[in-house]
C-alpha cells in the first residue's frame, strides 16, 4: 500500500491540470436562467422568460423602465381621438434595424398586420386582435384604429411581446423569424444552440449612443436551482434568477456576489369558488381571510421574501389602490362562521396551481391555518396538465371541481385593466379566461367596461378604485402576499435589474474591469 | 448466427408497431390540453384554438393517429408542439451528449465494479471482500442527486478545477460520469461477486485447481469467463437505462441531453416528442438485448442460436 499517497498525489495533479484559466475576455456576460427559451419571436411566447430574453434584440414602440414604468421606445409620442378608437403615433427617427432596414411606419403596419392575421396562429393574438387596422400616414407617423374603445391600449403596446421586428426580415424569412430575429435593440443575434444557450453581440448601429457598453450576453439556460448557485460562485456566469430563497445564505456569503430582493407585482391568493356552497356566502369567504396569518405564511413559506398582501391590485400596477393587508383576527373570523351557519366548520379541497416547494409550504401552511377555524382540507398540488384539465380549461361552470385555489399573476402589461379583467370580471369565468372565483359583480364588470371606453384619467382611476373596494369587500379571494425577487450577480455586472413582473431591463447593463 | 440476428432484426418490426400505438394512445389519454398549455393562462379561448389549430390537435383522433402512423413509415415524426421544430432534430441534437455520456459512465464503471466484485468474491469475507461491499452498499444507496451536487460543490466550486455544468469539452464530462456511473459501478461489483462465488465453487475449478494451475489462472480464465453471463446481461441493462438520459443527472450538471428533452416534453404534453423517445428507448432496448444475446455466444461458445 505504499504506492497509494503517490497514486493519490498523481490524480490531485491531474486535476490540477485541468484547472480551468480565468477567461480573459472583459466585457462578454453570461446570464444564468431558469428555464430554455421556447422561441425568440415575443408574439408567439407566453413566458416571461424568452420575451425578457427577446429584450437584447427587439424593442417595442413603449416600454417599461426598470421600475415598470411606461417609457416610449422607438415611438416618441401619440394622440388618441376623441371617441377612443383611433391612435396616431410619431415614431422616433434615425433608427436602423440590425439588417440596415431604416425604422419606418410600414414596420409599425407589418407587425401589427402579422399578429392580427389569425392566419398566423401567434400566441399573442389576443393581445391585438382589438387592432382593426394599421396605416402608414408619413414615414414616420402610424395610425393605428381599434375595434372597440379600449384606453389601456398604449400598455398593450409597451408589453414585451409588441416589439417592432424588420419588415424585411420578416418578409425573407416568414414562419422562420424565430431562428432570425432581427431587430432594432442593442444586440444583435449571434447564435441560438437550443439546447445550450442564446449568444447576442453589441450592435454597432445602435440608436442610443454610447450603448450597450458590454460586447456580448449568453444567455444560458440552467435548470436546477444549486446548480445556478453553483455558476454564480465559480465566475462562469454574473447575473442569475431567480435565486430560490433557501440558497440565500449560501449566495449571501459569498464576497463577490450581491444579493437583490426587488419588488413585484406577483400577487399571491386563495379564491374561492363564489358559485358553489359554502362558498357563495360572503360571509364564509371573509372568515377565511381573516383565519390566515398572511405576517407568518411571508415568513414561513417564502422565507421573508414576501410581503402581505395590501390589495386586490399589488402596489406598482397603474391604478392600484392599497386596502389592506386584510387582519388577523381569529374571534371575528369564528363568528363570521357561526353567522354563517357553519359553526363547527365544513370539509372541502385545497388545489394548488403549483407544485413546486414553495407551494407544498403555503398549502400546508393554509391547511393549519384554516383548521383553527374547524375548516378541514384536503390538499391537491396540482401538475401543469391536470391544472389545464381540472381548472383553465373546465367547460362548465355550474360543475366546476375547483373550491379553494392557490394561485398567482402577474399583470404583464402593468396596467389595472389586466390585473381585474381577467380575474374578477364575469366574462372570464373559466375556460375563457382565468377568474378561478367564478366571481360575478355587476359592478365590478360595468367600472371595468367603463374605466377601459374612457380616456380620462381621473375617471378611470375612481372606476378602478370602486372596483377593487367592492371586490375587497366581497372577498372573492383571501389576499394572501405579494413576493419579492430574488436575483443575484457579480459586483463587477452593474445596470441588470429584476422588474416587477419578473422580466429583466438591462439597458444600462455594464462590466467593470 | 447471421441468421438469428436477420431474424431478430425482422422481429423487430411488429415490437415497434405495438408500441408506437400504446405510445400514441398513452400520451394522448395523459390529462391535460396542449394547446392550452401552449397558449398560457392568459390566452382568450380564440388564441388557444389558433393555437390548437396550428399544432393539428383539432383533428378527430383517428386522423392524428394515421397522420403520427403514415408519417413514421416516412421517416417523419411530426413537429415538436413546445418549439414547432422537427422532432428529429431536437432528438438528434440531444441524442449523442446522453449517449457519449453513458459511454463514459459505463467503461470505468463497468471496469471498476468488475474489479471490485472479482476481488470481493476470491478474499471472500476477508477485509477486501467487506471493503469493495461497503463501497458498493454506499454506490447504490448514495442518491444521483445528492452525489452529483456534493461533487459538482466540492470540485467546481471550491476547488475550481472542473467546469460546472455545459458538455463543451471532455472536462466537462468528468463529473456527471462519474455521478451517473456510481451507481452502475455498485451493481457490477455485487453482480460480479455473486456470480464468481458461485462459480468458485464448481467442480470444474476444483478440478482446475486440482491439476495445479496457479490461482490466477484458475480466476482468470476459468472463472471470469463462466461467471461473465449474467454480469454482460446486467450490462446491457444498465446501458439501456442510461441511454434514456439520466433526468437527475441532466438536470443537475445541465447536462442537453435527452432526460432534459422527456421532462420539459411531458411537462408541455408535448406529443410528438414523448412519443418518438418511447419508441427511440423500445428500439434502444431490443438492440442491446440483441447484441447481449450475440455476446453470450461469444463469450461461451458453447451456446449456440438458430
Amino acid at each position: 500500500m505504499k504506492s497509494l499517497p503517490r497514486l493519490l498525489a498523481a490524480v490531485v495533479l491531474a486535476f490540477a491540470a485541468l484547472a480551468a484559466g480565468p477567461s480573459t475576455a472583459s466585457k462578454d456576460v453570461v446570464f444564468a436562467v431558469a428555464s430554455t427559451f421556447t422561441t425568440t419571436d415575443p408574439y408567439d411566447a407566453n413566458d416571461t422568460l424568452s420575451q425578457a430574453m427577446a429584450k437584447s434584440f427587439y424593442e417595442g414602440l413603449y416600454g417599461f423602465d426598470k421600475d415598470m414604468k411606461m417609457i416610449p421606445v422607438l415611438a416618441e409620442s401619440h394622440t388618441v381621438s376623441k371617441d377612443g378608437l383611433v391612435y396616431t403615433l410619431k415614431l422616433r427617427k434615425g433608427v436602423k434595424f440590425h439588417d440596415g432596414t431604416d425604422f419606418k411606419a410600414d414596420a409599425v403596419k407589418a407587425n401589427f398586420d402579422r399578429v392580427t392575421n389569425p392566419d398566423n396562429k401567434l400566441k399573442r393574438y389576443g393581445l391585438y386582435s382589438n387592432i382593426a387596422k394599421t396605416e402608414v400616414v408619413d414615414d414616420y407617423t402610424a395610425r393605428i384604429t381599434l375595434k372597440t374603445a379600449f384606453s389601456a391600449f398604449i400598455n398593450n403596446l409597451a408589453h414585451p411581446s409588441g416589439v417592432m421586428i424588420s419588415p424585411t426580415a420578416l418578409a425573407k424569412y416568414g414562419k422562420d423569424i424565430a431562428s432570425n430575429p432581427v431587430g432594432t435593440g442593442p444586440f444583435k443575434f449571434v447564435e441560438w444552440n437550443r439546447t445550450d444557450y442564446l449568444k447576442v453581440a453589441k450592435f454597432d448601429g445602435y440608436w442610443r449612443k454610447g450603448y450597450p457598453k458590454v460586447d456580448t450576453i449568453t444567455w444560458k439556460p440552467v435548470i436546477d436551482s444549486n446548480s445556478r448557485a453553483a455558476v454564480m460562485q465559480t465566475g462562469e456566469a454574473q447575473f442569475t434568477f431567480p435565486v430560490p430563497y433557501e440558497l440565500d445564505a449560501v449566495l449571501r456569503s459569498k464576497p463577490q456576489l450581491e444579493l437583490v430582493a426587488a419588488p413585484s407585482i406577483v400577487i399571491r391568493y386563495l379564491s374561492m369558488n363564489t358559485q358553489q356552497k359554502p362558498f357563495d356566502n360572503a360571509k364564509v369567504r371573509q372568515a377565511i381571510a381573516y383565519a390566515i396569518n398572511k405576517a407568518a405564511l411571508a415568513k414561513v413559506a417564502f422565507n421573508g421574501y414576501a410581503a402581505p398582501a395590501e390589495g386586490v391590485v399589488p402596489e406598482g400596477v397603474e391604478y392600484s389602490v392599497k386596502l389592506g393587508p386584510w387582519p388577523y383576527d381569529l374571534r371575528k373570523a369564528k363568528s363570521l362562521m357561526a353567522e354563517a351557519g357553519y359553526p363547527k366548520g365544513f370539509e372541502t379541497e385545497l388545489w394548488s396551481a403549483y407544485n413546486h416547494t414553495i407551494a407544498q409550504k403555503v398549502t400546508q401552511f393554509l391547511q393549519q391555518q384554516l383548521a383553527q377555524i374547524g375548516i378541514k382540507v384536503k390538499i391537491t398540488l396540482l401538475e401543469a396538465g391536470q391544472r389545464v384539465e381540472k381548472v383553465e380549461s373546465w367547460p362548465d361552470p355550474a360543475t366546476a371541481p375547483v373550491r379553494l385555489y392557490y394561485v398567482g399573476w402577474s399583470a404583464s402589461t402593468g396596467e389595472a385593466d389586466w390585473a381585474l379583467r381577467p380575474l374578477l370580471g364575469s366574462e372570464s369565468w373559466p375556460p375563457r379566461l382565468f377568474n378561478t372565483a367564478y366571481y360575478k359583480s355587476d359592478r365590478v364588470d360595468k367600472d371595468i367596461h367603463s374605466a377601459l371606453a374612457t380616456s380620462d384619467k381621473t375617471k378611470k382611476a375612481a372606476f378602478y378604485e370602486d372596483a377593487q373596494q367592492t371586490i375587497w369587500k366581497d372577498a372573492p379571494w383571501a389576499p394572501l402576499v405579494t413576493e419579492k425577487l430574488l436575483s443575484a450577480h457579480n459586483k463587477k455586472l452593474t445596470g441588470v435589474y429584476v422588474m416587477p413582473d419578473a422580466s429583466f431591463n438591462f439597458t444600462e447593463i455594464n462590466l467593470k474591469p | 448466427m447471421l441468421q438469428y440476428i436477420v431474424k431478430r432484426l425482422l422481429g423487430l418490426i411488429p415490437t415497434l408497431i405495438l408500441v408506437g400505438a400504446l405510445a400514441f394512445l398513452f400520451v394522448h389519454l395523459l390529462p391535460g390540453d396542449p394547446a392550452r398549455l401552449a397558449a398560457g393562462p392568459d390566452a382568450t379561448p380564440e388564441t388557444v384554438a389558433l393555437v390548437r389549430q396550428d399544432l393539428g390537435l383539432d383533428e378527430p383522433l383517428p386522423q392524428q393517429f394515421l397522420r403520427f402512423a403514415s408519417g413514421i413509415v416516412h421517416g417523419d415524426f411530426g413537429r415538436s408542439l413546445r418549439t414547432k421544430r422537427p422532432v428529429s432534430v431536437e432528438i438528434g441534437e440531444r441524442f449523442m451528449p446522453t449517449f457519449w455520456l453513458t459511454v463514459a459512465a459505463m467503461s470505468w464503471s463497468v471496469i471498476l465494479g468488475m474489479a471490485i466484485g472479482i476481488v470481493s468474491a476470491v478474499w471472500r469475507n476477508r477485509w477486501p471482500d467487506r471493503l469493495g461491499m461497503a463501497l458498493a452498499v454506499s454506490g447504490i444507496s448514495f442518491p444521483a442527486f445528492a452525489l452529483g451536487m456534493v461533487l459538482m460543490q466540492v470540485f467546481a466550486v471550491q476547488l475550481n478545477w472542473l467546469p460546472t455544468v455545459g458538455a463543451d469539452s471532455w472536462r466537462h464530462y468528468i463529473l456527471p460520469s462519474l455521478t451517473l456511473g456510481a451507481a452502475v459501478a455498485a451493481i457490477m461489483a455485487r453482480f460480479t461477486r455473486s456470480s464468481f462465488v458461485d462459480i468458485l465453487h464448481e467442480d470444474y475449478v476444483r478440478t482446475a485447481r486440482a491439476k495445479g494451475l496457479t490461482e490466477a489462472t484458475v480466476v482468470v480464465k476459468h472463472g471470469l469467463r463462466n461467471a461473465l453471463i449474467p454480469v454482460v446481461t446486467m450490462m446491457g441493462l444498465q446501458f439501456g437505462f442510461l441511454l434514456g438520459g439520466s433526468i437527475v443527472v441532466e438536470v443537475v450538471f445541465n447536462w442537453p441531453g435527452m432526460g432534459r428533452l422527456l421532462v420539459d416534453a411531458v411537462d408541455m404534453r408535448d406529443y410528438p416528442v414523448i412519443q418518438a423517445e418511447i419508441l427511440l428507448f423500445s428500439l434502444e432496448f431490443i438492440l442491446i438485448n440483441l447484441v447481449v444475446d450475440v455476446l453470450y455466444a461469444v463469450i461461451n461458445p458453447a451456446i449456440r442460436y438458430r
